[in-house]
């Protein structure tokens, strides 16, 4: 493997554009279309957009009625995919059957003159037939009875699949019937039942998840493909979306589990004890030996041998303990507290350094305003150089590579330990895969404290030769600890992980960028709400005929609309609402 | 509260006329409290249990027919699907597969299609579910009309 760190020579880059390149990290190159994140965060104004989105795909393919769309949908997840397969697969009415809809052409179903009595088969009353409810499946009930039904399975926390009241009826009621009819006796539970449907979006849907922030900011995330990924929320909580715990990339979400626990509890603190005392015959308490010979005596009063742990007499020569003779050799005790002793020692040697860069990433980040008063004043000095972007990139480039370096130690502990793969490599394989993780890990190091001390130096005090000479050491170590970061995770993923038969070990792939802010979904749909007197209504037809929504142009594209429209929103009292009818309310009048 | 009370005021008539009509279950109201209620059934035919009688308890809720009875054997029985202890019955229609459509002689009916098809695969009763499941009918059929001897069917003398 070539060696990076040969001559100062072999630091620098000689084609000066490439240098521009780095040092204008986020400016992208005008060749490549600038791909927008792929991660959205989703907050109580704009949900009810995220879900429209995907109610909206499903109405239009199967030209659908909005709550049967949403039934199918909490039937499959959210998984539009999935759903679409589903259906090319199966054919719509095997895909209608299974999550309970039932699309009916309500001409057909015979109308009975008003007032005329019908008999509700739950409460066995005579009712007028206008104060019964006739669902898409045909059954018909007692609206008293259908509002009870509701209450309880809003309470018992169904709302998202509240079934009609016959027995081995599959279908699911409609919403619009649910909310009305609930919302007329009990209005606090009318609202329950719309947020449940409106956070079943969340709740039920694999690609979104709430953002772990405590106290909670109220966001939710959703991550369009990659699952093994770490995300930043608009909060500024960065985390792995797949354990929802701090981002720990390269480690795979098991290995971070288990060292955070390994780290948490007291699992070293009894291999400290089973390592440095011995249990008193008598009372079974931990002795440690504070020096002397190998007749302990515990505060229990009972002596015992330090050798073999037997319980002795009192009485003690030089060269023997009364009572006691204890040359025989016990394999079983001595392997576990040399084991024992063995793993103690490895995982210290981990977690020591481990912390070292935890603890050097928290003392940088504290860097981040000395550094920016340097620039500051250097700024000031008549200088050819006044461009310090370099400087912040610099910094941003060693906060990345720091965190990288220091979950790479329990990456490592695992890896190469017994605790996980014990029998998925030989013990010369692991030693050839440990020397040339080892090797990455040293070269990462080596770079990342240099790039830091050229960070930590005190530039603003230099000549304008001196400070060219920094930032190009800062540009060339930026370079190099970003492909060393790279490279490592290719080794990661290629020849440690993915060599493994088990597939439960995914990390989130290495982002030179850093970890991908996710962007702000606007809440266009709030805002076409808003406008709903002025612009055209949503029209569902009875006939299943695809829905339009006509726009202004330019609608909702600028993120600046969508701020706007937010504003309004709250404004107006909607931004924390959950009423599911926006946009437009559905025109029934001709079903 | 009122409408569970209406509902099971009418179930009461509709037993009364339905006496003669269904002769294995005999539904019987508590004099002082309607949401009480007992039930005794004839075993079915061509199962251990046929020539047993057997009781049940009947506790309504409140929510009525919203939410299911709460029901339980007072006879002893040997049956995978009935606690030997408690009485309690692992049925579905009677936990989350209820509908208000149901009526308390309609589960009497479910109860009874249950103890001539039981399900080992859910026992409340592992010895009566183990016997089943490892294919011992025979040791099951006699276990179940030992029980049914003992504890369903009237003592003679």
């Amino acid at each position: 493997m070539e060696d990076c760190l040969g001559s100062d020579e072999e630091y620098y880059y000689s084609d000066q554009d490439s240098l521009d390149v780095i040092e204008n990290e986020d400016s992208d190159l005008p060749w490549i279309l600038p791909k927008g994140p792929t991660t959205k965060v989703i907050t109580k104004e704009s949900l009810l957009t995220a879900q429209k989105e995907d109610l909206r795909r499903v109405m239009d393919l199967l030209f659908l009625r909005e709550h049967h769309a949403r039934t199918l949908l909490i039937h499959h997840r959210w998984d539009v995919e999935k759903l679409f397969a589903v259906y090319v697969e199966k054919g719509k009415s095997w895909l209608f059957a299974e999550a309970g809809v039932t699309v009916v052409d309500h001409q057909d179903l015979d109308p009975s003159p008003p007032n005329s009595p019908v008999m509700c088969a739950i409460c066995m009353e005579d009712v007028p037939s206008n104060e019964t409810t006739k669902m898409d499946c045909g059954h018909c009930f007692c609206n008293s009875c259908w509002t009870g039904h509701f209450v309880v399975k809003i309470n018992e926390g169904q709302s998202k699949r509240i079934r009609c009241m016959a027995h081995k009826c599959n279908a699911i009621c409609d919403e619009a019937v649910v909310r009305n009819l609930v919302s007329k006796r009990h209005p606090q539970l009318a609202e329950k039942f719309d947020r449940f449907l409106l956070e079943s979006y969340i709740e039920d849907n694999k690609r979104v998840k709430w953002c772990p922030s405590t106290p909670h900011c109220g966001n939710a995330i959703r991550v369009e493909d990659d699952q093994f990924c770490e995300i930043e929320c608009s909060c500024g909580l960065q985390f792995c979306f797949s354990c929802l715990l701090q981002a720990h990339s390269p480690c795979s979400c098991l290995m971070w589990e288990l060292w955070a626990k390994k780290c948490r509890d007291e699992s070293e603190t009894v291999n400290w004890i089973t390592v440095h005392t011995k249990p008193c015959p008598k009372c079974h308490k931990p002795v440690e030996k504070n020096g002397g010979c190998n007749l302990v005596s515990c505060i229990c009063g009972q002596a015992f041998c330090w050798l073999c742990g037997g319980a002795t007499g009192r009485d003690h020569t030089w060269s023997s303990i009364a009572g006691h003779s204890c040359g025989r050799y016990k394999e079983d005790k001595e392997k576990n507290a040399e084991r024992a002793k063995r793993d103690l020692y490895r995982y210290m040697h981990y977690h020591n350094r481990y912390k070292a860069h935890t603890d050097s990433f928290k003392l940088e980040s504290n860097l981040k305003e000395s550094i920016q008063k340097k620039v500051s004043i250097s700024e000031e000095k008549d200088s050819n150089l006044r461009d310090f972007s370099w400087v912040n990139n610099g910094l941003s480039r060693l906060f990345r590579s720091r965190r990288v370096l220091s979950y790479s130690y329990p990456f490592a502990f695992y890896m190469f330990g017994e605790e996980l793969f014990k029998d998925e490599m030989t013990e010369e394989e692991r030693e050839i895969k440990q020397n040339l993780f080892e090797d990455q890990q040293q070269q990462l190091e080596e770079n990342v404290e240099k790039l830091s001390k050229f960070l930590e130096s005190p530039f603003d005090q230099y000549n304008e030769n001196e400070v060219m000479d920094v930032r190009m050491q800062v540009i060339n170590l930026s370079a190099i600890t970003d492909t060393l970061c790279q490279k490592m995770y290719d080794c990661i993923e290629t020849d440690l992980l993915g060599s493994l038969q088990l597939g439960i070990h995914n990390i989130a792939p290495y982002k030179s960028k850093g970890i991908e802010k996710a962007s702000e979904l606007p809440a266009s749909w709030v805002n076409n709400a808003n406008n709903a007197g002025k612009g055209p209504a949503l029209h569902c037809g009875t006939s299943g005929g695809s829905t339009e929504l006509e726009q202004p142009s330019g609608f909702g594209s600028s993120e600046e609309s969508g701020y706007s429209s937010r504003k309004r929103a709250r404004k107006e009292g909607l931004g924390g609402g959950f009423d599911l009818n926006l946009p437009a309310e559905v025109d029934r009048s001709d079903s | 509260m009122q409408a569970s009370r209406a509902r099971l005021f009418k179930e009461y008539k509709e037993v009364q006329r339905e006496k003669v009509a269904d002769p294995d279950i005999q539904l019987v109201c508590d004099d002082t409290n309607i949401f009480k209620w007992t039930a005794l059934i004839k075993g079915p035919s061509e199962t251990p249990f046929e020539g047993g009688i057997f009781q049940l308890a009947f506790a309504v809720p409140e929510q009525y027919p919203l939410q299911p009875p709460q029901v339980r054997f007072l006879t002893k029985i040997f049956h995978p699907n009935v606690h030997f202890k408690t009485g309690e019955i692992c049925l579905d229609i009677l936990k989350n597969a209820w509908s208000p459509a149901w009526t308390l002689q309609s589960v009497c009916r479910a109860i009874i299609a249950l103890m001539a098809h039981p399900e080992p695969d859910s026992p409340l009763n592992c010895d009566s579910g183990n016997l089943l499941r490892s294919g011992d009918f025979r040791g099951y059929n006699s276990m179940a009309r030992m029980y049914t001897r003992l504890a369903a069917m009237p003592k003679k003398g």
